[in-house]
C-alpha cells in the first residue's frame, strides 16, 4: 500500500514537473487577471487597497480553474484510470492522492505569483506568510471541489464550457471563509474564527470530495 | 403508490385522469386566487398596493425549492435504484423549477425597487436563490453536455444532490442572517403572522402554482416518453 501510494505520488508529479509550461500559463494567467483590475477602476492605491484581497482570491479561483481538468481528463482518456480502478487499493484513497498531489504541485506558481501580487495590490508585506497559509488552505478546497466537478464532466463533449459553471458556485464558501479572514488580517484583527471555519470545510471536503469523485469516475468508466 | 407509477405504461395511464384534473384545478384556483390577491384583498399599512407581488413571488419561491427537492429526490432514486423514469422526471422538473427560480428573483426585485430602494441587493436569501437558479442552469447543462443523452444521467444526478446543501440554506438564511429581506411568516413555531384575509388567497396561489408545475412536468415527461419510445421503434426498424 505504501508503496502504490508511493509510486502515485511520483508519477504524478513527474508528469507535472513535464508540463511546466502549464504553470508558467496559470502563472502568466494570475499575474495578468490582476493587473486588469487597476486598469479597470483606475490607478487610486486607496480602491486598490479596498478591493485587493478579493481581487487576489478571484484571480486564484479563475486561473486554476482550467488546471483542474488535468486532475483527470487526460488519465482517463488514456486508460489509466481504468486500470487504477482495477488495483487493489481502493479508487477513493488513490483518488485522493491525485488531488492531493495535484495540489501541491500548485504550491509552486502560487509562492511565486503571491509576492508578486501583493506587491501589485498593496498588501502588507508583513502578512504575506499568514496570506500564504491562507490561500494554500483555501486552494486545497479548491482542488477538492475541482476534483468533484472535473470527474463529473468526464467524457463529455462540452466539459470546458460546463466544468467553470459547476465549480465556481460550489467555491463560495472558500471565497467568504478564505477572504474573511485575509480581510480580518488586514484590519488587525483575530483571523482565528474564519479561519477555522475554512479549515473546517476543507476537512469536510476531503472526506467528501473523494467518495463523489469516485462515484462518478465509475459513472464514466461505465460507459 | 410510487412503484404502482414506476412503470412507464402505468405512469402514462394515471397520467390521462390525474393530468386534466390538474390543468383545470390549476386554472380555477389560479383565477380565483388572482381575483382574491389582486382584488379582493387588504393593503398592507406599510407597503400599499405593492404587496400584491407577494402572492406570485412567494408561491414561486416556494416551488422553486420545493421543485428542486423533487429533483434532488427523483436523483438519488435513479442513482440508487437506476429507474429510468426517476432520471426522466428528473430531467422535466428541472426547467419548470428554472423558471420558477427566475420568477421568483425577478417578481423580487421588481418588489424590492419599491420597498427597500434597490432591484438588488447581495442579501443573504437573494443570494442563495440566485445560487439555486445557476444550480437548475448547471443541472441542465450537465445532463446534456454528452453525446449519448443517458450518459449525462447520473453525473447530473449527483450534482443535484450535491447542490441540495442550498436548500436549507436558502430555508434559514433569513433566520441566520439578519438582513433586508424580510423573515418567514407562515412557517413559523407559532403559527402564521399574516391575517387570514391574505393567507387565503397565499394558499389558493400556492395550491394552483403547484398543480400548474405538475401538469407542465407531466407534459413533458410524456413528451419525453414519446421521444424515448420512437427512438427505440427507429431502431426497431431499422
Amino acid at each position: 500500500m505504501k508503496k502504490i501510494i508511493f509510486m502515485l505520488v511520483y508519477r504524478d508529479l513527474k508528469i507535472y514537473s513535464r508540463s511546466l509550461s502549464d504553470f508558467m500559463n496559470t502563472i502568466a494567467f494570475m499575474i495578468t487577471i490582476v493587473a486588469l483590475f487597476p486598469l479597470a477602476i483606475g490607478p487610486s492605491q486607496e480602491k486598490l487597497n479596498f478591493l485587493a484581497n478579493a481581487v487576489l482570491w478571484i484571480a486564484l479561483i479563475i486561473s486554476v480553474i482550467p488546471t483542474l481538468d488535468k486532475i483527470y481528463a487526460n488519465d482517463f482518456k488514456n486508460g489509466w484510470l481504468e486500470q487504477l480502478n482495477y488495483s487493489p487499493v481502493l479508487l477513493e484513497i488513490i483518488l485522493l492522492i491525485k488531488c492531493l498531489t495535484f495540489w501541491f504541485s500548485l504550491m509552486f506558481p502560487i509562492l511565486v505569483v503571491l509576492p508578486i501580487l501583493s506587491l501589485f495590490l498593496g498588501i502588507n508585506l508583513d502578512l504575506i506568510l499568514w496570506n500564504l497559509l491562507i490561500i494554500l488552505i483555501g486552494s486545497l478546497g479548491i482542488c477538492l471541489i475541482g476534483s468533484i466537478c472535473s470527474s463529473l464532466t468526464l467524457g463529455a463533449k462540452t466539459g470546458n464550457v460546463i466544468s467553470p459553471l459547476l465549480i465556481l458556485p460550489l467555491t463560495i464558501p472558500v471565497l467568504i471563509f478564505g477572504i474573511s479572514s485575509c480581510e480580518a488580517l488586514k484590519a488587525n484583527m483575530d483571523p482565528y474564527p474564519n479561519l477555522y471555519l475554512l479549515v473546517s470545510f476543507c476537512l469536510i471536503l476531503i472526506i467528501l470530495s473523494p467518495i463523489l469523485s469516485a462515484i462518478s469516475v465509475r459513472i464514466a468508466l461505465e460507459k | 403508490m410510487i412503484n404502482y407509477l414506476a412503470n412507464p405504461k402505468r405512469f402514462l395511464k394515471f397520467s390521462k385522469v390525474i393530468q386534466p384534473l390538474l390543468g383545470y384545478s390549476s386554472l380555477i384556483l389560479i383565477t380565483i386566487g388572482l381575483y382574491f390577491s389582486l382584488l379582493d384583498s387588504p393593503v398592507d399599512y406599510q407597503q400599499g398596493h405593492t404587496v400584491r407581488i407577494m402572492y406570485v413571488h412567494v408561491p414561486s419561491a416556494w416551488l422553486a425549492s420545493i421543485l428542486y427537492f423533487a429533483m434532488a429526490g427523483c436523483a438519488t432514486v435513479f442513482l440508487i435504484w437506476k429507474h429510468p423514469l426517476a432520471d426522466v422526471s428528473a430531467r422535466c422538473i428541472a426547467p419548470v423549477g428554472l423558471i420558477f427560480s427566475l420568477l421568483t428573483l425577478i417578481t423580487g426585485s421588481l418588489w424590492g425597487k419599491p420597498m427597500w430602494g434597490t432591484w438588488w441587493v447581495w442579501d443573504a436569501r437573494l443570494t442563495s436563490m440566485l445560487i439555486l437558479t445557476i444550480f437548475y442552469i448547471s443541472y441542465i447543462g450537465l445532463s446534456n453536455a454528452f453525446e449519448n443523452e443517458t450518459d449525462g444521467s447520473k453525473p447530473a444526478s449527483v450534482l443535484s444532490i450535491l447542490g441540495a446543501i442550498n436548500l436549507p440554506i436558502i430555508k434559514f438564511s433569513v433566520d441566520w442572517w439578519n438582513t433586508l429581506h424580510q423573515p418567514s411568516s407562515i412557517l413559523r413555531m407559532d403559527g402564521p403572522s399574516i391575517s387570514n384575509e391574505m393567507l387565503l388567497p397565499l394558499l389558493l396561489m400556492l395550491i394552483g402554482f403547484f398543480c400548474l408545475a405538475t401538469y407542465i412536468i407531466i407534459i413533458n415527461i410524456k413528451i419525453k416518453l414519446m421521444i424515448k419510445k420512437y427512438k427505440k421503434e427507429m431502431i426497431r426498424i431499422s
